[in-house]
């Protein structure tokens, strides 16, 4: 490790409006050195980041790059500096392949000046491999899940080979195996002399990886520290300013009847599409009571069940039986599944959960407004009441319910999807990745809540692909793998070792 | 490695996803700004009203402009594109467009004329079958865009054809004067009250037009409907999977569309005394410009009726102090184009607040 750094930033302020989201945050960033970034949601992370990669071009302090001071105009002036960026919120085009949105910008050219696609498909290729991702570069980045789109936006920025690469929140919708892989990444390049800023909500994640740790608390630096020094509840004191409660171990009541019960559901895509796994051999029940946890590796068709279950899923022939109560259920769509009492909240929240530009208000209530009115006409001071308690109630971050949704932070945007499904007061409720981009704090908050649902006789099933949150919450796992039930396992019974060998499919050689 | 020059600090580089494009809080110092923009339509209104009154011709020292007799012709002018351009709102707030509505007017027209004319039918028996029709019209326009999932953009395209073919064929290529009487082949007395006025100062059309623009603004206002349609365009996916009916919710902005395109057709046939095919044409384009100027975006999600109101009101107004002074009508196409591009241009800047 050299002593000059690679980039310093002294001094950086930047308001929103009334929002101080970052105020005289000094920064450095040396070669081979993992950088960690924490803080609460809405702490001021992102826009941090922002300034260092060129989105945000005014602000307050100085950025100096080799001991240079520089100011970029914009993203490209970053990245020509070699500062490269996985932001939080992925930005690929849809319509584009994997690997045009690799290059999108610099693609390679033939000699005759046109796009080298060729080459173009192979270098994306190498570098999905180095992720262990075994993507077609072909395919639409739209047909891509989350996670693949993640893999995607990795790919993108190593591409770059940039001096410093900054990484927000990169494994939000990774799997295990796939998260391993990316340290083994992070590791060679570390070695190799880059200089990473990581941020993350997942704490094991710190440990295992950082340098060196920055704590941001309401956009300030609450304290620089080394994590083979500190322990964790010494950073997590500094992030929330107190010390997060023990999350478990409070007594829960026995479940109930089953709810949902599923027998050998499978679908047959009309139009198969690639990259989607449908529900092949579906087996579990949910009791009212219950959390049941859905875990499987990137693919194994873990959010094309729940989608199923939600009526939002492909159409095709479906085969297996599914009740709900005692009533077979088999919902035509979205609709007909709220009114049988059953709440999805997706993982894709700025696709498929939130109208960005909409106020936090408007988004909250949208699926509960026929509660909300009388003859068609929405009650005003009903609706406003019923958004101030859900707003509080999951302790959401946000100016005023009148601001649009963009403005909120990750983590909190997050809530509102969560808020909005809460709101349908549902028996069943069908989760995505609940915590995705969530802080310790607000996780933990969200915990409670759902043992608190549960107990109040809610059925919860639940895909993460975070296992000790899985481990924690959940009274049984069940295993998914290529759209099978391969393994159901007791809270007894469910270990990390247990969960991730039925997840490779045991039986079953895997390539990736 | 050049450092990049610190003199090229730009505000928001163009290529920055919406995303992290600075977004404003409407907050202290920002109310004001956030304001205007959001009654930018009302601004543009009263300002173009007052540069009418200044450049306006006086005549024996009364200003034409403000003359009763010629506010009266303004919102009289402006009522049948006024009505459609609110049912244009409601189809652009979901993201899509109606260009069938001047054919669906052309139709109408045709519609009452015949029906009254050739027909014998009384005025109520006429205009609830034209209106039947113009919502049937819409309705189906609306459910192909919505089962079939063609863009708008194609389907009213293809209905603005549709709807001229059968009106063509209805009235025999012709169009069909309308006179007033008892005998055979007269129209009911009362349906020319149309082109009267109420106490001989506000003019009947323009009395419909602001009863069905105070009532959209209520509906769009305050009810559940209303939502939907907003949500539908800021994320088709979310607001179908929190429950939103959207292929309903589409197919009745479309017929409301068409119903109000229907009844501005029975409007016209009355204001002329006749029906005929051609009638209404180019009428989608200047409602999608009162849209517009009223601040509703085309991609949808966001926008107001008072907006559109305010829009068909300046449109009108800019027409008829141009045609006070003498301003050749080609010149006055240019002049309303190059409003339409101010207005659009304005809303650009506008801190993005939903
Ligand atoms: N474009 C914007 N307009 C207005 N306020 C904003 C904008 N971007 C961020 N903010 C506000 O600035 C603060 C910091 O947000 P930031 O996104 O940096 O948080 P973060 O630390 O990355 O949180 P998370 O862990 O949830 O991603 C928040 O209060 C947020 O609401
Ligand atoms: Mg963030």
């Amino acid at each position: 490790m050299t002593d000059r750094p690679l980039v310093r930033m002294t001094g950086i302020g930047k308001r929103f409006g009334g929002v101080h989201a970052c105020r005289d945050i000094d920064l450095t960033v040396t070669a081979g050195e993992v950088h960690a970034l924490l803080g609460e949601n809405g702490a001021g992370k992102s826009t941090l980041i922002n300034v260092l990669s060129g989105v945000i071009t005014e602000h307050d302090g100085t950025i100096e790059v080799d001991g240079e001071p520089v100011s970029f105009a914009g993203p490209a002036d970053a990245q020509r500096a070699g500062i490269a960026t996985i932001h939080q919120e992925l930005d690929l085009v849809a319509g584009l392949s994997i690997a045009e949105n690799m290059f999108l910008g610099r693609e390679p050219r033939t000699r005759l000046g046109t796009v080298d696609i060729r080459r173009m498909r192979r270098q994306a290729e190498a570098h999905l491999r180095t992720l262990g991702a075994d993507l077609d570069p072909r395919r639409l980045v739209g047909s891509l899940r989350v996670g693949e789109q993640q893999l995607v936006e990795i790919g993108r920025a190593l591409s770059l080979r940039a001096r410093v690469l900054i990484m927000d929140e990169p494994t939000a919708a990774l799997a295990d195996a796939e998260v391993e892989r990316l340290f083994a990444t992070i590791a060679e390049l570390r070695r190799a002399g880059v200089g990473i800023v990581y941020i993350s909500h997942r704490m094991a994640e710190i440990e295992l990886i950082a340098d060196r740790v920055t704590v941001l608390r309401n956009g300030t630096v609450a304290g620089t520290v080394d994590p083979r020094l500190a322990s964790r509840e010494d950073i997590i004191q500094l992030m929330v300013g107190r010390s997060v409660d023990a999350l478990f171990g409070e007594g829960r009541n026995e479940p109930g009847d089953v709810l949902l019960d599923v027998r050998g559901l499978a679908v047959t895509p009309r139009r198969p599409v690639p990259g989607r796994t449908e529900p092949a051999g579906v087996d579990l029940t949910v009791r009212s009571g219950e959390i049941v946890g859905l875990a499987g590796l990137m693919g194994a068709g873990r959010t094309e069940l729940l989608e199923t279950l939600f009526g939002a899923g492909g159409s095709g022939r479906r085969v297996g039986q599914v009740t709900i109560g005692d009533r077979p259920y088999r919902p035509g769509g979205p609709r007909a599944a709220l009114a049988r009492g059953v709440a999805f909240v997706p993982e894709d929240r700025r696709g498929a959960g939130l109208m960005l530009e909409h106020s936090v208000a408007d988004n909250v209530v949208l699926s509960a407004l026929s509660s909300l009115t009388t003859l068609g006409l929405v009650r005003r001071p009903l609706l406003r009441r019923t958004v101030a308690e859900q707003l509080t109630t999951l302790a959401v971050k946000a100016a005023s319910p009148s601001i649009p949704v963009a403005t909120l932070s990750g983590g909190n945007q997050q809530k509102i999807v969560f808020a909005k499904q809460l709101l349908r007061r549902p028996r069943l409720l069908l989760l995505d990745e609940p915590t995705r981009g969530v802080d310790i704090g607000a996780k933990a908050e969200i915990y409670h809540l759902l043992h608190r649902l549960a107990d109040s006789g809610m059925a919860i099933l639940l895909a993460s692909s975070e296992l000790p949150e899985l481990l924690s919450l959940c009274d049984r796992v069940v295993v998914l793998h290529r759209g099978r039930t391969v393994a159901m396992l007791p809270r007894a019974s469910a270990t990390q070792q247990a969960i991730l060998a039925a997840a490779n499919g045991d039986d079953v050689k895997e390539s990736r | 490695m050049n450092p990049p020059n610190p003199t090229t600090v730009a505000a928001s580089p163009p290529e920055t996803p919406p995303s992290r494009r600075a977004i404003r809080l409407p907050k202290d110092r920002h109310a004001i700004v956030d304001n205007f923009f959001r009654f930018q339509s009302l601004f543009g209104l009263v300002a173009v009203f007052l540069i009418a009154i200044a450049v306006s011709p006086s005549r024996n020292g009364e200003n034409v402009f403000l003359s009763s007799g010629n506010l009266a012709n303004i919102v009289r002018a402006v009522s049948e594109i006024g009505i459609i351009a609110v049912g244009m709102t409601f189809v652009i707030l979901i993201g899509g467009i109606d260009l069938s509505v001047g054919a669906v007017l052309g139709l109408a027209a045709v519609g009452s004329a015949t029906l009254m004319v050739d027909s014998g039918l009384g005025i109520v028996p006429t205009v609830l079958i034209v209106l039947f029709i113009g919502t049937a019209f819409g309705a189906t326009q609306g459910a192909i865009v919505a089962r079939i999932g063609i863009q708008s953009f194609i389907v009213t395209l293809a209905g603005l054809q549709a709807a001229r073919g059968i009106a063509r064929m209805w009235s025999g290529g012709l169009g069909i004067p309308i006179a007033y009487g008892e005998g055979p082949q007269e129209a009911p007395e009362a349906f020319s009250l149309l082109s009267g006025s109420i106490n001989g100062v506000l003019p009947v059309p323009a009395l419909i037009f602001l009863a069905i623009g105070v009532g959209a603004l209520l509906v769009l206002r305050s009810t559940a409907f209303a939502r939907h349609v907003y949500a539908i365009g800021g994320n088709e996916k979310a607001a179908r999977l929190s429950g939103v009916p959207v292929r309903r919710v589409r197919v009745t902005v479309f017929a409301i569309s068409g119903l109000l395109a229907a009844l501005a057709g029975i409007i016209h046939a009355g204001q002329l005394n006749q029906g005929s095919p051609n009638d209404g044409a180019g009428y989608e384009l200047d409602a999608i410009a009162a849209v517009v100027i009223g601040g509703t975006s085309l991609a949808g999600g966001s926008g107001s009726m008072g907006g559109t109101i305010a829009g068909a009101l300046l449109l009108g107004i800019l027409n008829n102090i141009l045609a006070l002074n003498n301003i050749d009508a080609n010149v006055q196409l240019v002049v309303k184009g190059l409003v339409i591009v101010a207005a659009a241009a304005l809303q650009r800047l506008r801190p993005r607040i939903a």
